[in-house]
């Protein structure tokens, strides 16, 4: 204990040490900041969004209501849809900034609107975020390689080294309580802010602990490698060296690296062609007769076969059947679309079992629910509010039922996907088990050459 | 003079005896020559992808059957944004945004199918480009080979024994200086051989080439100096390479990350769906064409009567309804025009704000070069949108026109009644042409920025010119 508190008071009395940490503390707490402003942002967004929905909608009931017409009404229509970010998304606000988490649907085809984007500029979004999870993933290490890649080499420059050797109880014992004790400090200046900002955006706790699991195994590999180094027993000067292209190999080069590796290897079929392929099924129909494409829509609504046939003129029921119709002939090709895009994502989380600086980000953005998944789920989210509002409107359009200003209120109303997230064991186990075998490495390698 | 070329001479042989020196310089290269390669063979999937739906679209728009005008209007076309071929070199904001843009009648769709919605974030890290490899690693790799240039002689108390030895001062520096910038030469070479050849691919004139590569030079050479001058100040060669670490941090991704965080919140963007609402609300205080006692269609119709000296619409030479359809639309585009022209003022008013943050950052100066030179800016992508849209007009007016002149009003009205114009029509219509912004305009939007990195090498040279003047003076 008494050792402890010796290795307390040097860092106390080391001035740059302290500094180190409170810049890394600093920019944690700016970090948290950004983050929660962006989220309440985005909240503050889709809020403002619902209440034009309401006057927009109500506006419409006055306009269509009195006269009744089911058809206008459902073509005139739109309703907003939205995606919340969660109450950890200022953690890691993922791809939140380029995706759009705000649409609005009507009953006609899906396919024609489900990937719309939002106004954002592109320039912007070229230099990626500055979130906590960047702050973990590139600055952390950056810090650690500054506080530790002196360990041992420090007091050799100083001349101690030979001292501190012959005394005794001389062991690795002191190296290892003090690259733990720095690098606790260090775990201490990201957690006590993450902590913070949890506590202000009511984070549930699995959430915070499994976060703070994997910042700390981040942090533990980290310090194992420059243990690792140290017990090479080169000159500072050589480890910094070391350790800084080790940075540049796993944070910068390797996610690069992976993210061409899985674009290559998944070729995802081009979206453009569902909606091109949509786009003729939709217009074509009206040189389709109108008889063939009623029975196409009644075999994916059967409760319908009963309508009564169409006439000469345009009916409403023919126009929503044919839109219907538009989407199931490209249902394959949006499926097959959508899983290359989960396979790709399986491929990321595959290749962070082995890459530490690509797992947390995957690990921490599931956790924030931020990531392409939950984009996916959001767009499944919407697939089936919009199958809701179909069913909703094709009583009043099929059977011509009068739609007046009380039946806009009984329209399906749009809840938010919940909390999709979650933590995946299987990758702290993997960081679990990198980080040990780099300290179990690292602690034989320096045994054997300090004592 | 002699004297300085020993210098250099003697730091290059140390440095090709460093073995870490010339492992990570040779997987520099290495990495820099897989992102061409790989940036080469992207290029040429997306253009020739992009060139084929463009020609697929055109061939179906053109092989319509027989139909309503108003029914072609809802058809609409779809435009493909093309790829400069120095996309390969600087793919800029290509990932970023869509490809793809669906015309139709009435509404202004979004240009969809960007590389980031279809990919895992790990793209947020950077793409592996050539442009990527020199902007971010190459200064990297700049300050691993020379962060010790002279702090290391300092350490090892070399430094004084030359400096009383005869050397100057100056003379020192320069000879160092030298070797530093060969190094970053040899770095350069590869990536500035694919400008030039891509340049001359992409047609475009020798001034835009000259100045990426300018920008490219200036940037690195910022870097040597700035490398330099940082180990000719700190005592310790480590913390040099440290210092160099921190100002690598702060300049390539803590300014770069933190400035367009201030720049979305200092100019904000309406929300697409906020932007349509709007739309709608603003044309139905206009007039509602539907309604027959709408003040500003009767007045419409009573000009039109005028115009034509009849006094009943079934009268007009000229079918009723296409005039309709041609002044909707020319309603609704033009507050699409306007709320566009607010979004990009926006977009650019924050993209300013980023190129002002090239003081603070020669990345952020040297990314305007790079993306602009190379036609994969903001504004590349905005003209695209511009003409789509222009396009876009164009074509329903067109096809509103046809309405107007090719059917008859009584004819149109009858519900019974299919109409049909002939689909030659359709092939009549000349195709979209996508033209990037002009040259000269690209070469005004670049120049500023080129100017600031050129302030930045000149003051890393004033600072090292005063810098060399002190170690002098240290040394007597």
């Amino acid at each position: 204990m008494n050792t402890l508190k010796f290795e307390w008071r040097l860092i106390v009395r080391s001035r740059l040490t302290l500094a180190i940490l409170a810049v890394l503390c600093l920019l944690t707490v700016f970090a948290v900041g950004r983050g929660l402003k962006e989220v309440a942002r985005q909240n503050a967004v889709i809020s403002h969004l619902q209440a034009l929905q309401k006057t927009d909608l109500s506006d419409l009931a006055k306009t269509y209501g009195p006269e009744g017409d089911a058809g206008y009404i459902a073509y005139y229509s739109f309703f907003h849809t939205y995606d919340p970010p969660s109450s950890l998304a200022f953690v890691a606000l993922g791809q939140r900034d380029v995706l759009p988490y705000n649409l609005r649907v009507r009953a006609l085809g899906l396919q024609a609107q489900l990937y719309e984007g939002d106004n954002f500029n592109p320039e912007l979004a070229l230099p990626g975020r500055f979130d906590l999870s960047f702050v973990v993933i590139y600055l952390t290490p950056l810090f650690l390689i500054v506080l530790l890649h002196d360990l041992v080499s420090h007091e050799k420059e100083s001349g101690r080294l030979g001292l501190l050797r012959a005394s005794p109880r001389a062991g690795i014992a002191l190296w290892l309580r003090r690259a733990l004790l720095r690098s606790g400090l260090a775990f201490l200046a990201v957690a006590l802010p993450l902590i913070a900002g949890c506590l202000i955006s009511q984070a549930p706790p699995t959430g915070i602990v499994a976060i703070l699991a994997l910042v700390l195994l981040y942090i533990g590999f980290w310090t194992g490698l420059c243990v690792l180094v140290a017990s090479f027993c080169a000159d500072s000067r050589r480890n910094a060296l070391v350790l800084l292209s080790l940075w540049v190999a796993i944070v910068l080069i390797a996610p690069v690296a992976t993210h061409l590796a899985i674009t290559r290897a998944v070729p995802v079929p081009q979206g453009v062609n569902i909606v091109l392929n949509h786009r003729q099924a939709v217009h074509g129909a009206w040189e389709v007769p109108k008889a063939l494409t009623m029975q196409r829509f009644v075999a994916y609504h059967p409760e319908w076969k009963d309508t009564p046939p169409l006439g000469k003129t345009f009916e409403w029921k023919w126009y929503f059947a044919f839109h219907h119709v538009g989407d199931q002939s490209v249902a394959a090709d949006a499926t097959a679309y959508r899983a290359s895009i989960a396979n790709r994502q399986a491929m990321a989380r595959t290749a962070g079992y082995v890459l530490p600086s690509v797992g947390i980000q995957t690990a921490i953005e599931r956790i924030a629910d931020t990531d392409i998944d939950r984009y996916l789920g959001y767009q499944m989210h919407i697939t089936d509010f919009h199958t809701a509002l179909r069913r909703f409107y094709y009583p009043y359009i099929f059977n011509a039922a009068p739609f007046h200003e009380p039946a806009f209120s009984k329209a399906p109303r749009f809840l938010a996907k919940p909390y999709s997230g979650g933590v995946d064991i299987r990758y702290c186990i993997a960081l679990f088990g990198l980080t040990g075998a780099i300290w179990l490495v690292g602690i034989l390698r320096m045994r054997n050459r300090m004592s | 003079m002699s004297k300085v070329l020993t210098i250099a001479l003697n730091e290059g042989r140390a440095l090709w005896r460093n073995r870490t020196a010339i492992i990570s310089a040779g997987l520099f290269l290495a990495l820099s020559l897989m992102a061409i390669l790989n940036a080469w063979d992207q290029f040429r999937f997306s253009r020739d992808l992009r060139a084929t739906y463009q020609s697929e679209a055109n061939a179906t728009f053109d092989a319509q059957p027989d139909r309503h005008p108003h029914r072609m209007v809802h058809y609409g076309h779809f435009v493909f944004r093309p790829l400069n071929p120095l996309a390969a070199f600087d793919p800029g904001v290509d990932a970023f945004t869509g490809h793809m843009l669906y015309l139709e009648g009435h509404r202004q769709n979004s240009a969809n199918f960007s590389e980031t919605r279809q990919n895992t974030s790990l793209v947020r890290f950077g793409q592996l480009t050539p442009a990527f490899c020199l902007q971010v690693l190459a200064p990297l790799l700049l300050i691993f080979l020379g962060f010790g240039l002279i702090a290391r002689e300092r350490e090892s108390g070399t430094l004084a024994l030359s400096l009383t030895q005869g050397v100057s001062g100056t003379q020192l520096v320069l000879g160092k200086a030298l070797c530093i910038a060969a190094v970053a030469a040899v770095i350069l070479l590869p990536a500035l051989i694919t400008v030039c050849w891509l340049g001359a691919a992409a047609g475009q004139g020798m001034a835009l080439t000259a100045a990426i590569l300018a920008g490219y030079v200036l940037y690195l050479m910022s870097w040597a100096g700035l490398i330099l001058l940082v180990s000719m100040h700190v005592p310790r060669a480590r913390e040099a390479l440290l210092t160099l670490v921190a100002a690598w941090t702060c300049l390539c991704v803590f300014v770069p990350r933190i400035t367009p965080d201030i720049a979305a919140q200092a100019h904000p963007l309406l929300t697409q769906m906020e932007t349509d609402i709007r739309i709608h609300k603003e044309l139905k205080a206009m007039g509602d064409s539907h309604n027959p006692d709408d003040p500003y269609f009767s007045g419409f119709k009573q000009k039109v009567l005028r115009t034509y000296g009849v006094t009943r619409i079934e009268d007009l030479p000229v079918n009723y309804k296409g005039l309709l359809a041609v002044e909707g639309e020319k309603m609704t585009s033009d507050l699409f025009k306007t709320y566009a022209a607010r979004n990009f003022g926006q977009q650019q008013a924050q993209t300013r704000l980023m190129d002002g943050a090239g003081w603070l950052s020669p990345l952020l100066a040297l990314q305007r070069v790079s993306m602009t030179g190379s036609g994969t800016d903001l504004a590349a992508y905005q003209a695209f949108l511009d003409q789509g849209e222009a396009y876009r007009y164009g074509l329903v007016q067109h096809l509103n026109q046809l309405q107007a002149t090719t059917l008859t009003y009584v004819d149109d009205t009858d519900k019974m009644r299919e109409n049909r114009i002939d689909h030659r029509h359709w092939t009549a219509y000349p195709d979209f042409r996508y033209r990037p912004p002009a040259e000269s305009e690209r070469l005004r939007r670049l120049l500023p920025s080129l100017g600031v990195l050129a302030i930045w090498f000149a003051a890393v040279l004033a600072l090292s010119q005063w810098s060399v003047l002190r170690l002098g003076r240290a040394a007597q």
